[in-house]
């Protein structure tokens, strides 16, 4: 089925402009145009069966924008409104995991997706927590389906490293090693160099030992997923880009609370931040710099920003909200949509199918009865792959 | 010895049929029929009553509680230990448990026994009739099966402990990790070279990579029966759901991909996060589905008694009697790979059959007498 959004002013090419119709087709957006018309039948050339009935949505007066995207949650690892005693935000008792995955305990029922959806959220990055140095495995999901298979789009994206206060705190209360940011660093070096001798080790001939924690490192060090490094302090941050250079990793930095602080080098680096939870308060002392001004300083430096609710730690109907937030600090709102949409695509490496209303994009978009970073404007369609899913 | 049930109600490809006689030798059905004519050892006079192959749970742990006899009788699990496939068993059960007493009163014949669920991989699944002086007489499959549990209940087990694993990501990772280890040990040993240091570990999941027997998946939420089946798939191995309390909610998945779910207990409170879809409806919407069920009262979690009270239950939610019989006695058979010898009474089959005062299905009826390979018992 085709779907034809007409009039209404979209986001589209970097800014707000009145277009005159966009088409979705077979998932993907087919067509944009300034002007309205009459659509274009598509070519009988196939003889297959397809459905070519059409349904058009007059979207005059409303906003239509890409579907936003948030960068960094845990969705429904942590079940809401169930409580600890079914969480499954951490492996906390294992150190360095990082053959566990956020896929294998995504819970599809949870009610953070449908928040998601009236928050305008179609994509999620959904990775476990900071309790460990290496955390685990994080995937890419839409907000939509019965089983998690019919959400993804990545199953493994990155691989979650955590430094700072949470990893030593959790390990210190144990009274175990590491309960110092030296020892974080420590088992991080440590299992990478493992991994670096077990790829070596692993092309001998007849080799049938595998390792699943050194196998699950393999992809980080051939560059096919992301260090996501969790990572406040600036010291934090300086610590993950050396690690991230030492072993010739693509470094994505999250939380990056105190980037601002040491922009000049991270511009320079052209380095790939997920900035908040800003909304959140300043609970650990790593927090005590958090301000809304960090994504705009980055993203004057040359920075790629996206900005995250790392929900459930502010709730993901919240990711506009902390968008116009940033708005109210100085940002432009050009980039604070841009902070929500294509930047973070661009970050997951998803920047040829999300985060735009262009032709051969997926179809995932939101329309809005007003600003979307008014707070009163309401989510009042989304679409993920063409199919309406609010 | 050679017994002959006379003038019974024979349920025969899911019906009931008068006037039938069954006859009974060296422990397997010789005859069904109207017209058997033989000298016996034994006739027994049905008057009417209803004949029904010997029930099947799928599903138990029958005999490693010792039921009254608290902690020094329990052998349930080891609970301290994520990795254990190497437990058999039959070297924790104990043939003169209640619960055997209660499992024949109650019609069941044969069960499938295996550890509970306290750890991601608990053990090995034992196939045997509920009968014996000891658990090898009646003995078909010492390894069914090897139990992986998923969900709440192994990671609270190991979170209590502060141990590894404590979530959802950690049980399938482990699983993981040791069906990863294991697939190597099995491709070594195939190999010119072999194993020389054998572990007891591996040895014991090198039947699943043979084919020979499935991963018996304790899971309950959609979740966790899509990471079993996700898990199974990886390292391509055949698969049954356990409990599947939320199964009925992704019936066209197990459907298409043919899986098989053991449901059940289902008459219990809900007691755990993950039992909160539970329904009495579920194995009629699997079985609409097209997904293979039998019914289970996961003994002790429910008293084996209630078997056909489940049945009853399902009935009473939508499920034709008819159904509703194959899911304690032919589909059980079926999916433990036993139906070429028990589930039906049909000539060849073992000599498994209940008589019971009234239908099966009405729990006001009694079963009078079982017969387990020929051998009688009366109540």
């Amino acid at each position: 089925m085709r779907t034809i959004i007409e009039k209404g002013t979209f986001f589209f090419q970097g800014k707000f402009q009145q277009l005159g119709r966009l088409v979705m087709d077979n998932g993907k957006i087919s067509e944009v145009n300034f002007a309205s018309g009459k659509a274009k039948k598509p070519k009988a050339a196939t003889k297959e069966k397809s459905d070519t009935s059409e349904k058009i949505i007059n979207c005059d007066g409303k906003f239509v924008l890409p579907g936003f995207i948030d960068a960094h949650t845990h969705l429904s690892l942590e079940e809401e409104g169930i409580g600890y005693c079914d969480a499954d935000l951490n492996e906390s008792f294992g150190l360095a995991t990082p053959q566990i995955r956020a896929f294998d305990a995504l819970k599809m029922r949870d009610k953070g997706f449908k928040d998601a959806l009236s928050g305008g959220i179609t994509t999620c990055m959904v990775t476990p927590g900071s309790a460990n140095p290496i955390g685990g495995q994080a995937c890419i999901i839409k907000m939509r389906g019965n089983v998690a298979e019919d959400s993804v789009i990545k199953e493994s994206c990155g691989m979650k490293l955590a430094f700072g206060e949470n990893p030593k705190k959790n390990y210190g209360e144990q009274k175990q090693f590491p309960c110092t940011r030296m020892g974080t660093a420590a088992v991080i070096r440590e299992w990478l160099m493992k991994a670096q001798d077990y790829s070596k080790k692993k092309k001998m001939k007849d080799f049938k030992d595998r390792d699943i924690k050194l196998e699950s490192l393999l992809p980080l060090l051939e560059g096919k997923i992301q260090a996501r490094a969790h990572a406040h302090t600036a010291d934090d941050i300086i610590t993950a880009y050396r690690i991230a250079q030492e072993f010739n990793l693509d470094l994505v930095i999250d939380h990056c609370t105190e980037g601002h602080l040491i922009a000049k080098e991270l511009g320079r680096w052209k380095a790939k931040t997920v900035v908040g939870p800003t909304l959140s308060n300043r609970s650990k002392a790593e927090l005590r710099n958090k301000t809304f001004d960090t994504v705009k300083i980055l993203l004057d430096e040359g920075c790629l920003v996206a900005i995250t609710t790392d929900h459930p730690v502010i709730p993901i109907e919240a990711l506009s909200l902390s968008a116009s937030l940033c708005v109210r600090h100085g940002l432009e709102e050009e980039r604070a949509i841009k902070a929500i949409t294509e930047y973070p695509a661009a970050i997951l490496g998803l920047d040829k199918r999300l985060g735009k209303l262009e032709v051969g994009y997926d179809a995932d978009l939101v329309i809005w009865t007003g600003h979307p970073l008014d707070a009163r404007s309401v989510a009042e369609a989304v679409f993920i792959e063409g199919n309406r899913v609010l | 010895m050679s017994i002959l049930f006379d003038n019974v109600r024979v349920y025969l490809g899911g019906a009931f049929f008068p006037g039938q006689k069954v006859l009974i030798e060296k422990g397997k059905i010789a005859a069904v029929g109207s017209k058997v004519l033989k000298a016996v050892d034994l006739t027994i006079d049905g008057q009417r009553k209803y004949l029904i192959p010997g029930l099947i749970d799928a599903h138990t742990h029958l005999g490693l509680d010792d039921h009254g006899y608290g902690c020094s009788g329990n052998d349930l699990a080891e609970q301290a230990q994520p990795i254990s496939p190497h437990l058999r068993p039959l070297d924790g059960i104990k043939m003169r448990d209640r619960g055997l007493d209660e499992a024949r009163r109650a019609g069941v014949t044969v069960c499938m026994v295996c550890p509970a669920p306290y750890a991601p991989i608990g053990g090995q699944c034992s196939i045997m009739k509920t009968y014996g002086n000891s658990a090898d007489v009646g003995l078909i499959f010492e390894q069914a099966g090897i139990l992986m549990s998923f969900g709440e209940q192994p990671k609270h087990n190991f979170k209590a402990q502060r141990k590894f694993p404590s979530s959802r990501m950690g049980l399938a990772a482990i699983i993981r990790e040791t069906l990863m280890k294991a697939q190597d040990y099995f491709e070594q040993k195939q190999s010119k070279k072999g194993v020389k240091e054998r572990l007891i570990q591996m040895e014991s999941m090198v039947p699943l990579f043979e084919g020979k027997i499935p991963i018996r998946a304790h899971a309950n939420r959609v979740e966790d029966i899509m990471t079993a089946i996700r898990l199974a798939e990886e390292f391509q191995l055949r698969i049954v759901i356990e409990h599947g309390a939320e199964a009925h909610l992704i019936a066209d998945i197990l459907a298409r991909k043919k899986i098989p779910v053991i449901v059940g207990p289902a008459i219990i409170p809900y007691r755990k996060t993950e039992l909160n879809e539970k329904t009495f409806d579920s194995a009629r919407i699997l079985m609409d589905a097209g997904v293979e069920v039998a019914l289970t009262c996961d003994y002790p979690g429910l008293s084996i008694e209630t078997l056909r009270v489940a049945a009853a239950m399902a009935v009473q939610y939508g499920l034709d009697e008819k159904r509703a019989m194959m899911c304690i006695t032919e589909t059980p058979a079926k999916i433990l790979g036993i139906d070429g010898r028990v589930g039906q009474i049909k000539k060849g089959h073992d000599a498994d059959v209940a008589l019971l005062s009234g239908h099966p299905l009405d729990i006001r009826s009694k079963i009078e007498m079982l017969v387990i390979d020929g051998e009688i018992f009366t109540f």
